[in-house]
């Protein structure tokens, strides 16, 4: 915990909590609430009212929730259908959070533990799912394959999995902020060298371009790669 | 508990775990379930239940038509037979009528040839009558004009056989023509 760096800002801290004494909420939390209470409004109003002739903002939610359902199923299979709200869980929050920039927000998964408890999650789900469909024993003989001493390496690769899963989509956002901030930084100080003016010229228009590339395009990839890594980990511990 | 509001920019370091940790799994959990509640479950169903209502009438379309089509079928048939009917009806009334026609014309003519028979009967008989008449008042002046040629009451009636009997011989043979 330091007041330099490019972490998380800690927004409040509950205080003297019996057992586990003071907990600091960093802005990580505070900007998920937030997004949280986007979603939830957005599907109260959109899925209010809705009539056979769709139009509007229902025409919206429900090409949303058939591109997620259909996207399960191309991935999971027809039958896998009840995880598209878990794969659209990923996908909105991990999209909004990673486009959220934008606003002038911290995005959420620009930090660790939010990517960690993502890819954590889906590492659980991937073992608890594995073990129910396969059966322990059957679960078990997956890792003595193809070869019994290869053990080791499948123990180690099935852990890597959530490990480069966060990793990826942290290292992936961390890298446009900091990108994003030393770019300012340098138009910054680019214009007050230049004209002398304590007002930063270069910062209007410029950042857009970075924007556009860090924010949207890597963003909204990195939603869509952590996402269809999770269902090909699930629907792959399935079979 | 109280809750205290930093104002001063204290940071989390950059790659760290911590209490942000659990907050997220919480907020992870917490979206889940209000995007299946809220979002994804009614929408899906309301989906779900306007596709097979769209697919219900679908097939509920095809069975009409298919129900249209076999009616058609039926009246088509029907139809033939009622044009067949009708021809046969048509020609065996025309038959009928023809008969009825000729018939008719048979017994009109039947009829006429009666009447014309009747109608020669008739007039020979008036002829006959109206002659018998002549003869009689021939006869009758002839006695006349004999009395007064001879100026003599001549007896009447043997006189009057006497001409009966002449005038019938000429009447003969002039009536045999």
């Amino acid at each position: 915990m330091g007041s330099e760096g490019f972490g998380p800002r800690i927004v409040f801290t509950l205080r003297d909590l019996p057992f586990v004494g003071d907990i600091p909420v960093s802005e990580t939390v505070t900007v998920t609430w937030m997004i949280i209470f986007v979603l939830l409004v957005f599907s109260i109003v959109a899925t209010r009212n809705m009539k056979r002739e769709a139009k509007g903002l229902q025409l919206v939610v429900e090409q949303i929730v058939s591109v997620v359902n259909n996207l399960t199923k191309q991935n999971m299979g027809e039958r896998n259908y009840m995880w598209a709200p878990f794969v659209g869980t990923l996908l909105f929050f991990i999209g909004i959070s990673n486009i959220i920039g934008l606003l002038g927000f911290r995005p959420p998964t620009g930090d660790l533990n939010t990517t960690m408890c993502l890819s954590i999650t889906t590492f659980v789900l991937t073992q608890f799912f594995g073990v129910k469909s396969k059966g322990l024993g059957g679960y078990g003989k997956g890792f003595l394959q193809p070869m019994p001493f290869l053990l080791p390496l499948n123990i180690i690769g099935e852990l890597a999995n959530p490990v480069s899963l966060g990793f990826r989509l942290f290292g992936n956002i961390t890298a446009g902020i900091i990108i994003m901030s030393l770019l300012y930084g340098a138009l910054g100080s680019l214009t007050d060298s230049l004209f002398g003016l304590a007002v930063p010229l270069f910062q209007v228009g410029v950042p857009a371009v970075f924007h556009i590339y860090f924010d949207m395009f890597a963003g909204l990839l990195q939603s869509f790669i952590f996402t269809m890594l999770t269902m090909v980990f699930i629907s792959g511990a399935m079979e | 508990m109280s809750i205290d509001m930093v104002t001063s920019s204290l940071r989390f370091g950059l790659v760290e775990l911590n209490w942000t940790f659990v907050f997220q799994l919480i907020n992870t959990l917490i979206l889940f379930l209000i995007l299946k509640k809220f979002l994804f479950v009614p929408v899906t169903t309301f989906m779900k239940k306007r596709e097979d209502e769209i697919k219900d009438q679908i097939q509920a379309a095809k069975d009409l038509d298919e129900d249209a089509q076999k009616l058609k079928a039926q009246y088509e048939l029907k139809l033939t037979h009622a044009d067949e009917e009708g021809k046969e009806i048509i020609k065996k009334y025309t038959h009928r009528a023809e008969n009825r026609a000729f018939e008719i014309v048979k017994t009109a003519e039947a009829e006429v040839d009666t009447m014309k028979l009747n109608a020669h009967r008739e007039l020979e008989r008036e002829r006959v009558k109206a002659v018998n008449e002549l003869k009689g008042q021939i006869s009758e002046l002839t006695i006349l004009a004999a009395s007064k040629v001879v100026e003599k009451d001549l007896n009447e009636a043997d006189h009057k056989e006497l001409i009966n009997k002449f005038i019938s011989e000429v009447g003969e043979t002039q009536w045999q023509n």
